[in-house]
């Protein structure tokens, strides 16, 4: 995969083109902090610690469920695609988002409801705060480690014999003439790692979902809760890899190369794993709605029938399933670039929502009788897309190479049926 | 067919020199009787023009169908009698949808069967009869009726493209 | 995937493996079928006692009201599972290690869809009564109650028994045709009736193929939908252990596990008699016991998941149950259970059992008796032992159970082995597609 080295002025080159995309990331994070302290200011810290914690577990979602996509093309499905490759941009997020989670804990009286109650047979060690922070805390470092460490050896399979440009570039490279590595002992460990990183991943989401989500209505249960989450993870991940790789194709002056039959793919997949989503939704729905045992469905009737979240449910159920269904059954919409940028950011608003309607009737109530949502909701949002807009572009200006095609993957490609 | 035509079958190894033979017959006075082989091949369903088929709009029709006769079905019966079993409204949904979802399968598959029918006149017995035993094996068959004077002319022509040539 | 440093196939030599495997069978082989057949005779003279007698002369009753009757029809739909991820599935994502494997599977499907539907019919008694299930218009104004998990079964399992057989035999036309164009006499009769007059022509190969694809997208969903349905047997009601949400990617999970095992089960032997090792070489064994590591894991996780979350509820009546799964009467199956599916599947980590045909072989059977244990922990562990401590209660099977469930598995192994030396148990011509496939990039 010898992508040429660059020389100076090349790779400079490249890094500008995203530099006013850099300037308005860093604008939105501005604007986001600002209404994030005005919240706090005005004396609403609930709504702004709820939107924190939902724009958290979102984009954190994107970034855990994006390098899995790569992971899952390396270990389980051989994938010739650039999408993979360019899904390693999300780990960028993963040390924010380990230091965004240890920023909920000033936060903790707002987005713990169970702090304070009372629980029998040692759930109340459980619903701590100190043992729940470190539990997750750890769950995460490990989560974050073994995909970094994926990382390593991917990078340096694709990247590795080029010349470094960059701070980050030369130490890595320093690294690697230190080790003095083989590609097929990097290659096996890399597969080793990509299986490791995708059992992690679907242990440590399970366990934040419970933690971090179920537990909101700490009386309230679902054993497919975990399985749920992750799920949600890889769907909303994909989403948001089909708008980088669409943004960077149209984009002028980046204009990568993705051919119509890696979209087709990347479309595909998208619309399995909205499938699957949907699945382990209705999986829950039937059986607590069949049960018709209140003490599990008061949570749903909650979310899904009562006013004033019977409309957010609706939106959901919309943008998350109707529309990515019935527009994905047609195999040419998924070449348009434009078009599959249009239905994932849907898709992505989607699960925003679902995340916020999750939380929010636990997390204090509603602010408006139609669409339950606060000022401050998108305003956070801001900042937290502003983040993952400049820790993916600083990845892309380390390592400019993610932008070049796959080798042989125009040649090999998987072709349409 | 006239009196004085022959048929000569050629069997190609590789479906792509039939596909060119089938393309670089232009002679009106050559006519390609059948083209045959034992697996599917794109070369020869594009040399052959062959258009896209429409079976998949029976599947969809059928699937819509079942999705419809699920849903009506289970809500016309459950109607019947209106008693409410469970605390469970006499019209639900919710479990319904399972109903529907299988239905709208299987009245999408048997819609494909019916398509697949309906495009490939199958049952077709004695269609076999005519047909060079080697498409079935190991080989990519071609069929070409021509006059009786060409005879040669076309033997040498398919001979050229790699067939193996035989009188039907 | 290992290379095996074998010689492309040519389609010939495709054609004579299988079809060798067509010729006229030797006493061993009728010995075994008069051997099943003797087997599945017992059945029945069972299950003839048991409509004389009623349900009785089997072990349920209160409060366990369904026990190895409900187990061994999970158990079949759940083998049924994986022979459709196998043909319809890896079809859609154009695995190349389907391809030798996929008639088997296939027909495992077909034959453990059958098995499982006699179970019901078994578990009514008074089997004459099954036409109650049948939603046509009666002078007893009766309809079916669409809102039982019951009647979602019926229409559940009819359309997957449906749509496996047309996928079957649909994908069997082309290698039927061949056959037929190399038999004679009585053989070459029954081929000639079977194949409908297959000819291979390229208008015809047109619809076929488009036809295959739709078939393998509309099974697809049938592989989770299925299953789910018959979860949700058990997670529609209230009892403990029953009534939670992971039931469904669960039991599909499981099903899956236990099919591919069988799958292994059934394959290892036919490859060694048949003489099939170039078709199905080790690289696709090797592939079917890394996806048994998968779903070993998802096994796992499950169990994990269903016992964290008994004590995460501090549900009185869900804690009581995972305790008296692991410690009480049903202690024994339940470690096998786990043990069985969610650690034995990981030694497939390590090449040598990977690559070794005894360890596939010994090990699936190993999993296959752990996936049987896990429906029976399940499905009788809920019942015996619910909500209230005076209604808990025991089972165990009686010996007109263990004839009929004998009777069964000697009639799913009888149709398959009738099926494997009468009909290709190879799929000749998805052989020939992946040989033109690697030919034509050149490998």
């Amino acid at each position: 995969m010898g992508a040429t080295a660059m020389t100076g002025t090349e790779a400079n080159g490249k890094s500008k083109r995203f530099a006013g995309v850099g300037r308005l990331a860093w604008g939105m994070v501005l604007l986001g902090l600002a209404g994030f302290v005005a919240a706090l200011l005005l004396g609403e810290p609930q709504i702004a610690w709820r939107a924190y914690l939902v724009n958290f577990l979102l984009f954190s979602a994107i970034a855990q469920g994006g390098l899995a996509v790569s992971a899952m093309a390396s270990t389980v499905h051989v994938y010739r695609s650039s999408f993979p490759q360019l899904a390693e941009a999300f780990s960028a997020f993963f040390p924010v988002s380990l230091l965004l989670f240890l920023g909920l804990i000033p936060g903790a009286e707002y987005i713990f409801p169970w702090l304070g109650q009372d629980f029998a047979g040692g759930k109340d060690l459980w619903l701590s705060l100190p043992f729940l922070f470190t539990r997750d805390v750890v769950a995460f470092v490990l989560l974050y480690a073994l995909g970094l460490m994926y990382l390593y050896y991917s990078l340096w399979l694709r990247v590795g014999q080029s010349a470094p440009q960059t701070g980050l570039r030369t130490w890595l490279a320093g690294i690697w003439s230190r080790r003095s590595p083989n590609p097929e002992t990097y290659a096996n460990r890399r597969f080793v790692l990509g299986i490791l990183y995708l059992i992690a991943f679907a242990a440590v989401l399970s366990l934040v979902g419970y933690d971090l989500v179920m537990a909101a209505e700490p009386h309230w249960y679902s054993t497919l809760f975990g399985a749920y989450t992750f799920i949600k993870a890889v769907f909303v991940g994909i989403g948001a890899l089909i708008i980088l790789a669409a943004a960077l194709h149209i984009n002028r002056s980046v204009r990568m190369e993705i051919a119509s039959w890696e979209y087709i793919d990347a479309g595909k997949l998208l619309l399995a794993f909205c499938l699957l989503w949907a699945d382990f939704f209705y999986c829950q729905l039937v059986v607590i709605w069949y049960g018709n045992i209140p003490e599990e469905t008061a949570y749903v009737i909650t979310r899904t029938v009562q006013a004033p979240w019977n409309v957010m449910a609706g939106t959901v159920f919309v943008l998350g399933f109707v529309v990515p269904f019935l527009v994905l059954l047609n195999r040419r919409v998924k070449t348009l670039p434009a078009m599959m940028t249009g239905l994932c950011c849907a898709i992505v608003a989607g699960m925003w929502l679902e995340h916020y309607l999750l939380l929010a009737p636990a997390l204090g109530g509603a602010e408006s009788t139609v669409l339950p949502l606060s000022w401050a909701d998108p305003v956070i949002s801001l900042a937290f897309l502003g983040i993952m807009i400049r820790v993916v572009l600083g990845y892309l200006n380390q390592f400019p190479e993610t932008l070049e095609p796959v080798a042989g993957s125009r040649l090999h490609g998987a072709g349409g049926n | 067919m006239a009196n004085n035509t022959v048929t000569l079958t050629a069997l190609f190894q590789e479906d792509v020199r039939a596909a060119q033979a089938v393309r670089d017959i232009t002679s009106p006075s050559w006519r390609v009787e059948r083209v045959c082989g034992p697996v599917p091949s794109e070369a020869i369903h594009q040399a052959l023009r062959g258009k896209k088929t429409p079976v998949g709009w029976f599947t969809l029709i059928g699937g819509l169908l079942g999705l419809v006769t699920g849903y009506g079905f289970a809500s016309f019966t459950s109607l019947r009698w209106e008693l409410i079993v469970s605390g469970k409204p006499v019209v639900a949904l919710v479990p319904f949808l399972i109903v529907g979802f299988e239905l709208a399968v299987l009245f999408a598959v048997l819609g494909t069967v019916i398509g697949l029918i309906l495009h490939t006149r199958l049952p077709a017995y004695g269609d076999e009869e005519d047909n060079p035993v080697e498409c079935t094996a190991d080989r990519f068959g071609l069929v070409v009726q021509c006059p009786a004077a060409e005879l040669g002319e076309l033997q040498a022509f398919l001979e050229e493209r790699g067939a193996w040539v035989r009188r039907q | 995937m290992a290379t095996d440093n074998t010689t492309p196939l040519s389609f010939a030599e495709v054609d004579q493996t299988v079809t060798r495997t067509l010729e006229p069978a030797g006493r061993l082989y009728w010995s075994v079928v008069v051997a099943l057949l003797l087997g599945m005779g017992f059945g029945l003279v069972c299950w003839i006692y048991q409509i004389l007698v009623g349900i009785g002369a089997g072990g349920q009753n209160n409060p366990v009201h369904w026990g190895t009757y409900l187990v061994n029809f999970v158990f079949w739909v759940g083998i049924a599972h994986s022979g459709t991820l196998i043909s319809a599935i890896l079809h859609l994502l154009r695995a190349p290690w389907r391809n030798p494997v996929a008639r088997a599977a296939e027909t495992m499907t077909v034959f453990a869809i059958c098995t499982a539907g006699l179970f019901p019919l078994i578990h009514l008694g008074r089997v004459w009564m099954a036409f109650f299930m049948i939603p046509v218009p009666n002078q007893r104004t009766l309809w079916p109650n669409f809102q039982s998990p019951l009647i979602f079964d019926l229409v559940a399992i009819s359309t997957y028994l449906i749509v496996s057989v047309l996928f079957w035999y649909t994908g069997m036309l082309p290698d039927l045709a061949a056959i037929r164009d190399r038999a004679s006499g009585a053989k070459k009769r029954i081929f000639r009736a079977l194949s409908l007059g297959w000819t291979g022509r390229y208008q015809q190969w047109a619809h076929y193929a488009r036809s295959y694809l739709l078939f393998a997208a509309l099974a697809t969903p049938l592989v989770i939908s299925v299953h789910s349905v018959v979860s949700w047997d058990f997670a529609l009601g209230v009892i403990p252990g029953w009534h939670t949400t992971i039931f469904a990617p669960y039991f599909v999970a499981g099903a899956i596990h236990s099919g591919l095992a069988m799958v292994l089960t059934l394959i290892i032997p036919l490859r060694a008699i048949f003489g099939y090792q170039r078709i199905i070489t080790m690289g696709v064994l090797e592939k079917v016991a890394q996806t048994i590591i998968f779903t070993g894991l998802i096994m796992g996780y499950s169990y994990a998941t269903e016992h964290f979350i008994a004590w995460y509820s501090q549900s009185s009546v869900e804690m009581e149950q995972m305790a008296f799964r692991m410690f009480g009467d049903m202690a024994p199956q339940f470690w096998i259970m786990i043990v069985f599916n969610s650690l034995v599947p990981l030694l497939f980590f390590f090449r040598r059992f990977r690559r070794s045909l005894f360890w596939l072989f010994a090990l699936s059977i190993l999993i296959n008796i752990g996936m049987w244990f896990e429906r029976y922990v399940i499905i009788i562990g809920g019942v015996a032992h619910d909500f209230l401590p005076h209604a808990f209660g025991g089972y165990a099977p009686t010996f007109i159970e263990y004839g009929i469930m004998l009777g069964t598995f000697c009639l799913f192994f009888f149709l398959f082995i009738l099926f494997v030396k009468h009909m290709p148990s190879v799929s000749m011509t998805e052989m020939k597609e992946k040989i033109s496939e690697d030919q034509a990039h050149g490998q």
